[in-house]
């Protein structure tokens, strides 16, 4: 009797908690791909033989809109441009954006990718959406699940995203699913359009590796062009550090369950 | 209830921020052979600026030097900021090139041997910055370009992280060549603690992409005592070789050929950035009078047997240092980050062409016009 009197005493504190900490939802609800569980090999060191295990998740289809970005600035201001305090940005936070909830769609478009975001910022939406951001890892191993013919193909391939890193133009972004690159899943655009933000974009290992001329050679552990495009993306978004927008730089939601069905989503709101 | 994201966010940030930060010893500065050593760690922030993208007297648009108008030894307050431009490499070719300052090659900066340079950085690869309208405060560089903006100069945006590696310094690069990202600033000393002409370039990894991008330049340090000739040159030029691997891209623009770059197969070769600059703009002179060509092959990964048709390198100071000194060459071969300084007499009126006597690189672009007059002694 009183074990259970604790185990109602403790749900009570746990719902409190997590309504405490739940943040407003986003109304709008994009598609969420699952990605079953595997495995891949990263461009950083690794015990030889063992491929990194990733768990089954879920990932947004593709990247954070503008329009989405506006909806959660509607619902959570302390992240509109004049409110955000400058631990979590720096000066650059949405810059090219009209006003606080106004990008000024006649230039960026509603259905762009939203850039200019800060590690923190993207952190902050999807936690308002119920989800996170991807880890490193999930992201690479589901940008590897693509098909490819053979293996001159995915040369061929790399070879242009390796070119593509060189020159995003970052003034005329696609629209998000304008890429036309998705994963054998239907996760869209993880290249071609934009960088994408990670949990941990920075690894530990990270401050072992010593960037320089030698680390895409060092990085070459798949032996093929593909590690070769790998390394650049790992190198980029290790050098940057979590304050920083970039107008190449956006991101997309992972979460650990499926996207509520509208049944559920009232549940939660009652 | 909001507040609580922004706690959870804080409390992550912090511990992220931990992890990024390094606690590296500083060295005591210190002389060995009297040159300096130690240098205080570098600093890296963020600021509000704005202004010129290249500050500091003796910065200059290539093949011109600026004078070294002070005895001694002088500290350099030097600013080379990090900034996007869509240029011209050839007729028709058109790039956006990562670049110092906004040309590529880079501004030159010329220094004496034992000068102190304080040298700031901005990455400004995400900002819109136009260099080729008149600036207040800036480097001579700015004006010149202004001036004669050869390459055709419009602003781009690229955002990308960078850093700045001298070969003029001698520090610890995993803190003085260390990668800024989009906004960051890094600010640290050396010292040119060795007379010659040195490049600099990009060290983020992948280096070839970005020294191939643009990300490359020339520090000149002049010998404390000159070089020992007994005579005054009449003209001192600087000239860069270096390479593109460009490819026709989807617009009109052309885009980084990896596949070139991996093979050595560069689409262009070039002297101070452009193919035809040096016949456009010949390299001026006359009859009798002693030139000095300091000649860097900037790379990033060719070679250069630099010869000039119809004359004698009458004297040549390998990487630019006066003990390593050569007489009566007619090329010089020079690796990639490899520097002379030449002296050559003018013979008679007439047309010399520079050349990389590689001839593949000739006929990509590597050559340039020295246009004597008439004999004026």
């Amino acid at each position: 009797m009183r074990s259970q009197k604790n185990i109602f005493a403790l749900t009570c504190v746990m719902i409190f908690v997590m309504v405490a900490f739940m943040p407003e939802i986003a109304s709008s609800q994009t598609v969420r791909v699952f990605v079953p569980a595997g495995s891949f090999h990263s461009v950083l060191p690794e015990v030889p033989g063992e491929p990194i295990q990733v768990d089954s998740f879920y990932l947004d289809k593709t990247a954070v809109t503008n329009e989405e970005f506006v909806s959660f600035l509607e619902e959570n201001p302390e992240w509109r441009r004049s409110e955000i305090p400058s631990i979590f940005t720096n000066a650059g936070y949405l810059k090219q954006w009209k006003s606080d909830l106004d990008p000024g769609y006649e230039n960026l478009g509603k259905d762009r990718p939203v850039t200019r975001v800060s590690w923190y910022a993207a952190n902050a939406f999807c936690a308002a959406r119920g989800g996170r951001l991807p880890t490193l890892n999930e992201w690479e191993y589901s940008a590897q699940l693509i098909d490819f013919e053979n293996e001159k193909e995915a040369n061929a391939f790399s070879a242009k995203l390796i070119n593509w890193y060189s020159g995003i133009d970052a003034n005329n972004l696609g629209a998000v699913g304008s890429s036309e690159i998705e994963n054998e899943y239907g996760v869209e655009d993880q290249f071609g359009l934009i960088m994408e933000w990670v949990d941990d974009f920075k690894p530990l290992i990270a401050e072992d590796l010593s960037l320089d001329c030698g680390t895409v050679g060092r990085m070459n552990t798949l032996g093929s062009v593909y590690s070769y495009a790998a390394s650049i993306r790992y190198i980029t978004r290790m050098s940057f550090n979590a304050k920083i927008t970039t107008g190449m730089v956006g991101f997309r939601c992972a979460y650990n369950t499926p996207a509520p069905t509208p049944e559920s989503q009232q549940g939660e709101s009652l | 209830m909001k507040s609580a994201i922004s706690k959870i966010t804080l409390i992550a940030g912090m511990i992220l921020i931990g992890m990024s930060s390094v606690v590296s010893a500083q060295t005591k500065e210190f002389k060995l052979d009297g040159k300096t050593f130690g240098m205080p760690e570098a600093q890296i922030y963020t600021e509000d600026y704005d202004g010129p993208t290249v500050v500091g007297e003796h910065l200059t648009q290539l093949p011109n030097l600026a004078p070294l108008n002070y005895e001694g030894n002088k500290h350099h307050e030097v600013r080379i900021d990090i900034v996007v431009q869509e240029i011209e490499v050839a007729e028709g070719v058109r790039y956006q090139a990562w670049t110092f300052g906004g040309t590529v090659p880079g501004p030159v900066l010329h220094v004496r041997e034992g000068d102190r340079i304080t040298f700031i950085m901005k990455n400004r690869s995400d900002e819109e910055v136009t260099i080729t309208e008149p600036s207040k405060g800036g480097s001579p560089f700015m004006n010149q370009v202004a001036n004669n903006p050869y390459q055709k100069n419009k602003p781009g945006i690229m955002p990308m992280p960078h850093s700045m590696d001298f070969h003029a310094g001698t520090v610890a690069k995993d803190d003085k060549w260390r990668t800024v990202g989009p906004g960051e600033t890094i600010k640290f000393d050396f010292i040119a603690n060795y007379p010659g002409s040195y490049i600099y370039h990009c060290g983020t990894p992948s280096v070839l992409m970005h020294t191939s991008m643009g990300q490359h330049g020339v520090v000149v340090v002049s010998p404390k005592e000159g070089y020992k000739t007994g005579y005054e040159v009449d003209r001192e030029y600087v000239i860069v070789q270096s390479e593109y691997y460009l490819t026709k891209g989807a617009g009109d623009l052309y885009t980084y050929d990896f596949e070139a770059a991996s093979n050595n197969n560069p689409s262009h070769v070039v002297f101070n950035g452009h193919q035809t600059i040096l016949h456009d703009q010949p390299l001026k002179a006359n009859a009798g009078e002693r030139v000095r060509f300091h000649v860097s092959n900037n790379g990033p990964s060719g070679t250069s047997s630099f010869h000039v048709i119809g004359g004698i390198f009458d004297r040549v100071w390998l990487e630019g240092h006066p003990f390593n000194e050569m007489r009566g060459m007619q090329t010089v071969l020079l690796g990639a980050s490899s520097s002379a300084t030449i002296d050559m007499i003018v013979p008679e009126e007439g047309k010399y062409i520079l050349i990389d006597h590689e001839f593949v690189d000739a006929e990509k672009g590597a050559t340039g016009t020295l246009k004597a007059g008439p004999r004026k002694k």
